[in-house]
C-alpha cells in the first residue's frame, strides 16, 4: 500500500553564521496510511526541519519527499493534509468562527460544507462557546484548540502537528489525545512531533526517532520496547547511543 | 491560480485593515487637513476654488501614496513576523496566489480610500460653488487608480525580500523616483552640457528603468476643468500598468517562491 509520507535520502543543510549545519542527513522514513506515528527526538535532532520540507516552507538540499504520493513541492499536496504548526499564531483580529471559514474557503469548500466542518470542529475541539470571540483574547490552550480545529477543517487524510499539546493543561491534553484516537478509528494517518513520551506511548503505534539529523529508531512501540522497558528508558538509550553531543547542535529544531 | 483563494487571500487583507483602523484614521486626518487649509486664507487663495482642488488631489496623490507602500509592504514580512505565513501555506494556496492575493487586497483598500477621498474633495468645492468637468474627473481617478496598482506591485516585490522597514524605504524611494524626478529627466538632458554624456547616459538608464507613473496624473486636467484626456492614450496607459503591475508581480512571485522560511539560509 502507498504510504502516507514517504522521505528518501533527504538532506537538509543550512548556512548559519559560524558555518552550515546539517539539519538532515539522509534521512529515510515511511509512514503506513492509517497508523499514528509519533516522531521524536530530542531538540536540534530535525523533527521540525523535516515537517517544514513536508509543509514546503524549506526546500530540501537533496533528496526527495511525497505526501500521498505527491511531491511535497507541488501545493496539491496539502489539499488532503491538516497542519498544525508548534506554536500556531493566528489572525488575532479574526473571531474563530472567521478563522475557521477562511481556512475553509482556501480549501474551496462550499457554503453549506463550510457550515458543517465549522461547527463539526468547534463541537470536537470544544470551542463552540467561544467561537465568536476575537482570536486576541484566547488563552493559550483555546489558541492551540482552535489551531487544531483549523488543521481538521477539510476532514484531512493525513494530520501533521508539531508539539500539539504542548502549553496545555491535562484537560486540553485528554482532549487531543482524544480527537487523535477518533481520527485513528476513522482510518486517519497522524504524524506528530513530542517530547511527551509518555503521550506518545499512550496514542502511538508506531515511533520514529531522530537525533542529530539521522533516524536512529522506527518501527512499532511494542517491538521496539520489550522487557518491561518504558518508551522513555528506550528513547534515552537509542539517542544517547548515537551521540549525546547532537542532541544541543541546535538551527535545525 | 484558483481566483476563489486569491479573492479570499485578499479579503484577509480588508478585513484587518477595517480593524485596525489605519485608514479610517489617515482619511480623518487628512481630511481635517484639507478642511484646515481650504478654510485658513493664506494668500487671499482661500476665495478660489481651484486652489482647494489642486490641494486636495495633491492631498489625495500624497494620502494614496503613502497607504498603498505602507499596507503593501507589511503584508508579506508581517505573516513572516508574526508566524501565520505557516498555517496559510500549510493550505493548498500557492505562493503564487499569495502575491496576487495579497497585491489585490492592498489595491482595492487604498483604490477604495482613494476614491473616498475623492468624494470629499468633491463636496467641499461644490459646497465652495465650484464645479467638476465629471468625465475628466472619472477618468483621473480612474488613472490614479492604475498608478495605484503600480506603486503596490513595488512594494510588494520588495516586501517578497526585505523585512518590512526596508521593503517601506525602498518602495518610497522607488516610487518616489518615478512620481517625482522621472517625469523631469527630458528637460534635463536638454539642459545637461553635451560633454557630460555620462549624465546622460544614466538619466536616460533611469529613464527606461523606472516606472512612469506622471502617466497617471491628471491633476492640472481636473483643476482646471478641461476635457478629458484622449480615450487612445487612456486605454494605452491603462495597458501600460497592467503590463508594468503584471511584471513587478511575476518578479515577486520569482523572488518569494524559492524563499526558504525558517532560520538560517538554506544552501
Amino acid at each position: 500500500m502507498e504510504s502516507a509520507i514517504e522521505i528518501r535520502d533527504l538532506t537538509v543543510r543550512y548556512q548559519c553564521p559560524g558555518g552550515s549545519v546539517e539539519a538532515l542527513k539522509k534521512l529515510n522514513l515511511a509512514v503506513p496510511r492509517g497508523t499514528i506515528v509519533g516522531f521524536l527526538g530530542p531538540n536540534g535532532a530535525g523533527k521540525t526541519t523535516t515537517i517544514n520540507v513536508l509543509m514546503g516552507f524549506t526546500g530540501a538540499t537533496s533528496g526527495t519527499a511525497t505526501i500521498m504520493g505527491r511531491d511535497v513541492k507541488e501545493s496539491i499536496s496539502r489539499e488532503r493534509i491538516g497542519y498544525l504548526p508548534e506554536h500556531p499564531e493566528l489572525y488575532k483580529f479574526l473571531s474563530g468562527r472567521e478563522l475557521l471559514d477562511m481556512v475553509g474557503r482556501l480549501f474551496l469548500l462550499d457554503k453549506a460544507a463550510r457550515r458543517a466542518a465549522i461547527a463539526r470542529t468547534l463541537d470536537l475541539l470544544a470551542m463552540a462557546d467561544a467561537a465568536d470571540r476575537r482570536i486576541a483574547t484566547y488563552s493559550r490552550g483555546m489558541m492551540q484548540r482552535i489551531g487544531l480545529a483549523q488543521a481538521l477543517i477539510n476532514d484531512p487524510d493525513l494530520l501533521i502537528l508539531d508539539e500539539p499539546t504542548g502549553g496545555l493543561d491535562p484537560v486540553g491534553r485528554m482532549l487531543v489525545r482524544k480527537v487523535i484516537s477518533g481520527l485513528k478509528s476513522a482510518g486517519k494517518t497522524v504524524f506528530f512531533s513530542s517530547h511527551e513520551l509518555s503521550e506518545v506511548e499512550m496514542v502511538c503505534d508506531r515511533v520514529a526517532i531522530l537525533s542529530g539529523g539521522e533516524l536512529v529508531a522506527e518501527g512499532r512501540v511494542a517491538d521496539l520496547v520489550g522487557g518491561g522497558e518504558r518508551l522513555e528508558q528506550y528513547f534515552l538509550r537509542v539517542v544517547d547511543r548515537k551521540d549525546p553531543d547532537d542532541s544541543g547542535s541546535g538551527a535545525a529544531a | 491560480m484558483n481566483v476563489s483563494r486569491i479573492v479570499t487571500l485578499s479579503r484577509m487583507v480588508w478585513l484587518e485593515m477595517m480593524r485596525r483602523r489605519d485608514v479610517y484614521v489617515l482619511l480623518i486626518l487628512l481630511a481635517a487637513l484639507l478642511l484646515c487649509l481650504v478654510s485658513v486664507d493664506i494668500f487671499h487663495l482661500s476665495g478660489v476654488v481651484n486652489y482647494a482642488k489642486d490641494l486636495g488631489l495633491l492631498l489625495a496623490w500624497l494620502f494614496s501614496w503613502i497607504l498603498a507602500v505602507i499596507v503593501v509592504s507589511r503584508e508579506l514580512p508581517g505573516e513572516e513576523a508574526q508566524g501565520t505565513i505557516y498555517s496559510l501555506l500549510a493550505k493548498p494556496v500557492t505562493r503564487g496566489e499569495l502575491i496576487v492575493g495579497k497585491w489585490l487586497g492592498a489595491w482595492t483598500v487604498v483604490s477604495v480610500s482613494t476614491t473616498c477621498f475623492y468624494a470629499l474633495l468633491a463636496v467641499i468645492v461644490l459646497l465652495k460653488g465650484g464645479i467638476f468637468h465629471w468625465v475628466t474627473t472619472a477618468q483621473g481617478l480612474a488613472l490614479h487608480i492604475c498608478a495605484l496598482s503600480i506603486i503596490c506591485a513595488v512594494g510588494m516585490l520588495f516586501s517578497t525580500r526585505l523585512n518590512p522597514d526596508a521593503a517601506v524605504t525602498t518602495s518610497f524611494l522607488v516610487t518616489g523616483t518615478s512620481m517625482f524626478f522621472v517625469p523631469k529627466i527630458p528637460r534635463m538632458l536638454f539642459l545637461i552640457e553635451r560633454d557630460m554624456e555620462w549624465i546622460q547616459g544614466w538619466l536616460i538608464a533611469a529613464y527606461y528603468a523606472f516606472p512612469h507613473l506622471e502617466l497617471f496624473d491628471l491633476r492640472r486636467k481636473i483643476v482646471h476643468n478641461d476635457a478629458p484626456a484622449g480615450w487612445l492614450a487612456a486605454g494605452q496607459a491603462v495597458l501600460y500598468a497592467i503590463l508594468i503591475t503584471s511584471a513587478l508581480l511575476l518578479l515577486a512571485w520569482a523572488a518569494y517562491s524559492r524563499k526558504t522560511l525558517s532560520r538560517g539560509r538554506q544552501i
